[in-house]
């Protein structure tokens, strides 16, 4: 940053030497930025250069042990020398530039003479460096250019690290979600733009927001706030109950099996709970089950198989039960049989379904 | 010898229901017969489950292809041999050593 703020320093010089004019600094969307970095403690307005307080980080701060303020002996002449906004600084012109034979000369003339602090005999070119070339270069363009980089390559990382002004002026930005972006842009552009030095000492991290925000508002605007909504969301819980049907099943003759069976909890006499399955063509089947039990549904168990089809039916019920977002669970008469299903369970990598003990 | 004609009773309806295709057998409900024939099977006296036990590798060899392998595999995947040894624990241990080999 120190050699870029350097280089550009260096560039603003060369720019008025040559021109005359002082350089317009610009974003990348090309709004005008203007620094002034005199102004009047007491009030906080701008100044003339050379009277009020220098708050720039150019050479004549650092000249001066003390901040230098004029006139304030004398109100009216104080009133006089804030009447002036800053968006037009002006500075005594070189003699230098009176000797351009472009014609240059006309333009450099009609700017006033201002006087310059008493007892200050700095260059007029070093206050136009350290005003101009720190001021509107390192001071602002920078951090322009660096809230742009850090807001357009991860905001969540500069909003953690930024001061919660940041936060504050974004959110303040983007609090009304049916103001059209283009509206809340410009408003952001335009307190930055006014912004003056003060504030942007201030609350370094709110104008580095407001910056970043002039500078790549679209960008910006639509990351931010799509954080925004993300920040407020919140898991949606569902609480659906299963969506069982019943088919007719005939469980044959009498027997301690099929008296099993019957027994689950939820069972209805002669009909079997069924969920649909999703085939991969999109048609659905159903895929049976013995009982429902809450979110359960429960398939009870007189024998455990390795058998190619019942392999294919764990895998059926495991995928509906996925499909679904269920839990199933086996019901078994015995500590044999739940050992059983176990290892079929591991073997065919079955997680969804658990399997108990339940004595006929 | 009845053993043997028993097995393949036994055999031939297993087939049935692992082989026969979905549209034409509901998957769950050959799967339940299968739970009622093994229901059946434990309840057979201990020798005689002992001779099917043995028959089932005899007579698969009259089958071929993925047939013959289901029926040489009956007494695997039913268990019948954990039922059989459910009085003997050292067996049963050697049996589930077997079972978590070929896993």
């Amino acid at each position: 940053m120190t050699h870029i703020s350097g280089r550009k320093r260096q560039s603003a010089f060369s720019h008025w030497l040559r021109t005359g004019r002082l350089p317009s600094a610009q974003t990348s969307d090309g709004v005008e930025l203007k620094f002034n970095p005199w102004h009047d403690p007491a009030d906080g307005r701008f100044t003339f250069a050379g009277s009020g307080r220098y708050y720039g980080a150019g050479q004549i701060e650092r000249d001066s042990s003390a901040p230098t303020i004029l006139n304030r002996d004398n109100p009216q002449q104080r009133r006089i020398a804030t009447g002036p906004k800053a968006g037009t600084l002006r500075t005594q012109q070189p003699a230098r530039s009176a000797e351009k034979p472009d014609g240059r000369r006309a333009t450099g003339a009609q700017l006033k003479p201002i006087a310059f602090r008493p007892g200050s005999q700095a260059n007029p070119a070093a206050e136009f460096i350290g005003g101009v070339g720190e001021g509107i270069y390192g001071a602002v363009e920078e951090a322009v250019v660096a809230a742009h980089s850090a807001l357009t390559a991860n905001p969540v990382t500069t909003v953690r690290n930024a001061s919660r002004g940041i936060a504050s002026m974004i959110d303040t930005a983007i609090a009304a979600e049916d103001t059209p972006a283009r509206i809340q842009v410009s408003r952001v552009a335009e307190t930055v733009a006014n912004a003056s030095p003060r504030d942007i000492g201030r609350a370094t991290g709110s104008v580095v927001g407001n910056a970043a925000l002039a500078a790549t508002p679209g960008a910006a605007l639509g990351k931010l706030s799509a954080l925004r909504r993300l920040r407020a969301k919140t898991p949606r819980i569902t609480s659906d109950p299963p969506q069982i049907g019943w088919v007719k099943e005939n469980l044959g003759p009498d027997k301690p099996w099929t008296q099993y069976n019957d027994a689950a909890t939820g069972a209805k006499p002669g009909q079997a709970p069924t969920l649909m399955r999703t085939m991969p063509d999109g048609s659905k089947r159903p895929v049976k089950f013995d009982g429902v039990q809450g979110e359960y549904v429960i398939d009870r168990k007189w024998r455990v198989m390795d058998r190619p089809r019942a392999r294919a039916q764990l895998l059926r019920q495991s995928e509906v039960l996925a499909q679904h977002r269920l839990i199933g669970t086996w019901e078994v008469p015995d500590e044999a049989e739940r050992i059983a299903a176990l290892k079929l369970f591991r073997k065919m990598k079955v997680a969804n379904i658990k399997v108990r003990v339940v004595k006929p | 010898m009845i053993t043997t004609q028993i097995a393949r009773i036994i055999a031939d309806f297993i087939l049935f229901l692992d082989l026969t295709d979905d549209e034409i057998l509901d998957p769950d409900a050959a799967v339940e017969m299968m739970e009622w024939l093994g229901g059946r099977l434990d309840a057979l006296d201990k020798g005689f489950l002992r001779q099917l036990v043995d028959a089932f590798p005899v007579i698969a060899e009259e089958y071929s292809g993925q047939a013959q392998e289901l029926v040489r595999d009956i007494a695997y995947s039913f268990y019948l041999e954990e039922k059989l040894a459910e009085d003997d624990p050292v067996r049963l241990a050697e049996l589930e050593a077997i079972r978590d080999a070929k896993a």
